[in-house]
C-alpha cells in the first residue's frame, strides 16, 4: 500500500470524501435490499373536486406504490353514480416505481359531491 | 517497482507547497469532471437511461457502481484522469474511488439541475437514476487525460511545447476560438437537438432550474478551458485580443453555444411554440453545447 500512503494531502482527501459518498449510497441500497421485496402495492387517493365551469368537474387522484416493487401499467378506475346514471371512466400509468407518485385528473360532467364517486386501481403488471 | 512506478510515484508525492499540491488536485478534479461530462452528456440527456434507473432494483444498482468501479481501476491503469499514470493497483483503485465518488455527486448534481430528481423523489427512483448515470459519467473521467491531446509528466511534452508557443495574431485567434466553439458545440449537442428530451426536460425544470443551468454551464465551459489542464492552458490564459480575457471568452462562447444550440432546435422544428419555451429549450440544449464547444476551442 505504499501507493496509497504517498498521496498528498488533497488527494487523502478527495479519497476520503469520495469513499464517503460511495459507501453512503451503498449502505442506502443495501438498506433497500433488507426493507423486502413485497410485491408491488398501488394504491389511490382522491383529492379535492374542483369545478371548472364548461370545463366540467376535476376530480384528482393521486396513485402511490406502497410495495417493495414496481408495477407497470397500472389501471385507474373512476365511476361516478348518480340516481340511475353511471359514468365510468379508467387511465393507465405506464410506470410505478417504488414510493412513486403519479398524479391523475378525472373528469365528470355533473358534480361529484351530488352522487357516488368510486376510485380504485383496477390491476397493474408486474414489469 | 518499475522505473516507471517510481517516476510516477515519485512525481506525485513530490514535494510541493501545500498551496500547489491544492491547485494540482483542483486541476486533476476539473480534468476528470471535464472526461465525464465530454462522454455522459449524451446519455444524461437520454430518458431511457432514466428510465432504467426508475426500473433498477437494489441489487441492480449495486452491480452497476460494481462495473463502473471496476471499468474506472482497469482504466486507471492505462488512461486515468491525473497527469502521473497509475502503474500501481493500489493507486488506480484508490483513484477508482475518488472517480466513482466524484461522479456519484455529478449525477446527483446535474439529475437535480435537469429536473429528473426533486426533494419528492422516492429514494429508490433517485438511487437507481444516479447509478446509471455515473456508469458513463465514471468512464468518462477514467479517460479524460487521454482526451484533448493532454500530456502527462514525465512524457515528451507535448503540453509543454504548445504552451510555450508564440501566442497566435489576436484576430485569427478570437475567430479561431469562435470557429472552434461552433464546431464543438454542433458535435456534441447536434445528437441531443432532435430528440424529446430536451422538451421533455424543459416541461418539468421550470425557470430557476433553467436559470442554475445557465450558470452551471458558464462554470463547466470555464472550467474545461482555464482550470482542468489541458494542452495550451497557458496559453490561453496569456492569448491578447478583444475577446481572449478568460472570463470574456467564457461568455461569448456560451452565447455562440447558444447560438448553435438555437439552430439546431430550429433546423429540427423545435421552436416553434413560444419564444420563452424555445428561449428555455435553447438554455437546456446550452449546456451540452457549451460543454462541446469548450472541448472544442482546446482540440481545434
Amino acid at each position: 500500500m505504499a501507493g496509497v500512503s504517498r498521496r498528498t494531502v488533497p488527494e487523502l482527501v478527495t479519497l476520503t470524501v469520495s469513499s464517503l459518498v460511495l459507501a453512503l449510497v451503498i449502505v442506502l441500497l443495501v438498506l433497500q435490499i433488507a426493507a423486502g421485496n413485497d410485491p408491488a402495492r398501488p394504491v389511490v387517493t382522491v383529492g379535492a373536486i374542483v369545478e371548472r365551469g364548461e370545463g366540467g368537474f376535476h376530480v384528482p387522484v393521486s396513485v402511490r406504490n406502497r410495495g417493495d416493487r414496481a408495477a407497470a401499467s397500472v389501471q385507474v378506475t373512476a365511476s361516478l353514480t348518480t340516481g340511475a346514471t353511471t359514468v365510468e371512466a379508467d387511465q393507465v400509468v405506464d410506470f410505478l416505481g417504488v414510493d412513486e407518485t403519479e398524479e391523475l385528473v378525472f373528469v365528470f360532467g355533473s358534480d361529484p359531491a351530488a352522487g357516488e364517486l368510486a376510485v380504485a386501481v383496477a390491476g397493474f403488471a408486474d414489469p | 517497482m518499475t522505473t516507471g512506478a517510481a517516476a510516477a510515484t515519485a512525481a506525485r508525492s513530490a514535494c510541493q507547497p501545500a498551496g500547489g499540491q491544492w491547485s494540482r488536485e483542483v486541476t486533476d478534479l476539473a480534468r476528470a469532471t471535464t472526461g465525464a461530462l465530454l462522454f455522459g452528456i449524451p446519455l444524461l440527456y437520454t430518458m431511457e437511461v432514466w428510465w432504467a434507473g426508475v426500473r433498477a432494483t437494489p441489487p441492480q444498482a449495486l452491480v452497476i457502481l460494481a462495473l463502473a468501479l471496476v471499468a474506472v481501476v482497469v482504466l486507471n491503469h492505462t488512461s486515468g484522469f491525473r497527469r502521473t499514470r497509475d502503474v500501481r493497483l493500489a493507486d488506480a483503485v484508490a483513484d477508482g474511488v475518488e472517480v466513482v465518488g466524484l461522479c456519484l455527486v455529478l449525477a446527483t448534481v446535474l439529475l437535480f439541475l435537469l429536473g429528473e430528481l426533486t426533494l419528492d423523489t422516492p429514494r429508490s427512483v433517485a438511487l437507481g437514476k444516479i447509478a446509471y448515470e455515473t456508469l458513463p459519467l465514471s468512464i468518462g473521467a477514467a479517460v479524460a487525460a487521454q482526451f484533448l491531446r493532454e500530456s502527462r509528466d514525465g512524457d515528451p511534452g507535448e503540453e509543454a511545447s504548445d504552451d510555450d508557443a508564440e501566442p497566435r495574431d489576436a484576430s485569427s485567434a478570437t475567430l479561431n476560438d469562435l470557429g472552434a466553439t461552433v464546431i464543438g458545440a454542433v458535435f456534441i449537442a447536434m445528437n441531443i437537438a432532435p430528440t424529446d428530451e430536451i422538451p421533455m426536460l424543459d416541461s418539468a425544470m421550470g425557470a430557476p432550474r433553467v436559470l442554475a443551468l445557465l450558470v452551471a454551464s458558464l462554470l463547466v465551459s470555464y472550467a474545461i478551458v482555464f482550470v482542468a489542464g489541458f494542452s495550451g492552458q497557458s496559453r490561453r490564459h496569456n492569448q491578447q485580443g478583444p475577446l481572449q480575457h478568460p472570463l470574456t471568452e467564457t461568455i461569448v462562447c456560451y452565447l455562440v453555444s447558444l447560438v448553435v444550440a438555437g439552430a439546431l432546435l430550429w433546423m429540427f422544428n423545435r421552436t416553434e411554440g413560444p419564444w420563452s419555451v424555445s428561449l428555455s429549450h435553447i438554455v437546456v440544449l446550452g449546456l451540452p453545447a457549451a460543454v462541446g464547444g469548450a472541448a472544442g476551442r482546446i482540440a481545434i
